[in-house]
């Protein structure tokens, strides 16, 4: 049977990835968030995951306004790296894992959801950003990843309980798979930051503390929170922590935060996690 | 729009989302903005910038907005902020540039609020 080992936290902003393509880990603006991407390579190391469930959403790379679905599912055997309009990322294509995919498409529509299933997703840096940071690439990704995008832009977006709900439902598809997989979830994205209007910068690193303080001990209550709630406390694209709250419903209730990392960067709080997951049912 | 429509867009000072109006209205000029992913289209526009905005069907006030570098009047007007910074980008302008621009800044204002900054 699959199982879920643990899950993990991670920025997604493009600048994290172009840092790691011009090798600017070690500089002095980048290795706070670098420092932190340390223990979590280790980690993956140690567990040797077979497939990442990776939480993310689509810059309207892949999506435009013609579709935008709440929840889509990257089942393709590979996955293409995007070209937002500077050129490729220099990394190669990353492998999906199509029948687990499949079984997780078939699992949650079966519990209640009903994501869009996409055949040929290219991967932005909602996706790149953290993999090529967690991940070598040479000679190949040690991994395989589903890629399940969320719309965190176009408003109705999904509700914070429903990410959580969505999230115990992939656990569910995971412990239901036959073959015997280590599987790791990961959520991407935030913390507080808001890329817009004249509330542009706005950063709050106290609730981001909070946040991750109550992501391990009391998601529920996260959970119940409005979309509102979020933007007024961490800003307009901290909205997107409900990609962490999808990660953190795909765990057990009982969790082990074994390494945590913050950098209050210049336009973001940036936010890492290991979460290990210390067993129980799905909710 | 409708009234509640426009309030649930607008939560709190200084804070814009895309709601479906304000989308149907920016679309064209979204789509604009997404042809910009393309460097050939980029060429295009860089060279003619008025003629290739009324060749993508943006009427006169779609085209002022770009025309004035004005960031913040396309996404009130229902362009989701990462296809604005398409266009910003296409005229050398990065994030804190349009962040300064957003908040009435100058980027030396800008970045004086800044707990660090990154000098490229």
């Amino acid at each position: 049977m699959a199982r879920i080992v643990g899950g993990l936290g991670s920025p997604h902003a493009p600048s994290v990835g172009a840092a790691v393509d011009r090798h600017e880990q070690d500089t002095p603006y980048w290795k706070p968030l670098f420092d932190g991407y340390q223990p979590m390579r280790a980690w993956l190391e140690r567990e040797r995951p077979d497939v990442v469930v990776l939480f993310s959403n689509d810059h309207f790379t892949s999506f435009f306004l013609d579709v935008i679905p709440t929840f889509a599912i990257g089942v393709a055997a590979e996955h293409e790296i995007a070209d937002e309009g500077w050129g490729k990322r220099p990394l190669p294509p990353v492998p999906g894992h199509t029948d687990l995919a499949s079984h997780l498409a078939q699992s949650v529509v079966a519990d209640g959801f009903d994501p869009a299933i996409c055949h040929r997703l290219p991967l932005d840096h909602g996706c790149l950003t953290p993999l090529s940071a967690l991940f070598s690439w040479t000679p190949a990704w040690p991994v395989r990843v589903i890629p399940i995008l969320v719309n965190v832009l176009h408003f109705p977006i999904p509700t914070p309980a429903r990410c959580f709900k969505f999230g115990a439902a992939v656990r569910r598809a995971v412990s239901s798979y036959e073959d015997d997989l280590k599987v790791v979830v990961l959520g991407t994205g935030g913390l507080s930051h808001q890329l817009v209007g004249e509330r542009f910068g706005h950063i709050d690193p106290v609730w981001d503390a909070e946040f991750l303080d109550r992501l391990q001990d009391d998601p529920q209550s996260l959970a119940a929170l409005e979309h509102r709630d979020f933007i007024e406390r961490g800003g307009s694209e901290s909205v997107e922590v409900i990609l962490w709250l999808c990660m953190r419903g795909a765990l057990s209730p009982k969790v082990r935060t074994v390494h945590r990392n913050y950098y209050h960067a210049t336009l973001t709080g940036y936010g890492q996690l290991i979460l290990e997951d210390l067993g129980g049912a799905a909710r | 729009m409708k009234e509640s429509e426009r309030r649930f867009a607008n939560p709190c000072p200084g804070t814009y989302l895309l709601t479906v109006s304000l989308a149907q209205q920016g679309y064209r000029l979204s789509s604009f903005c997404r042809s910009l992913m393309r460097p050939e289209n980029r060429a295009a526009f860089r060279a003619d910038e008025v003629g290739y905005m009324r060749a993508q069907g943006l009427d006169e006030r779609e085209i002022a907005m770009v025309s004035a570098r004005d960031w913040l009047a396309m996404v009130r007007y229902g362009v989701n902020h990462f296809l604005v910074f398409r266009v910003a980008g296409t005229f050398g302008v990065g994030l804190t540039g349009a962040a300064a621009q957003m908040r009435g800044e100058t980027p030396e204002e800008f970045k004086r609020t800044r707990r660090v900054w990154e000098e490229r």
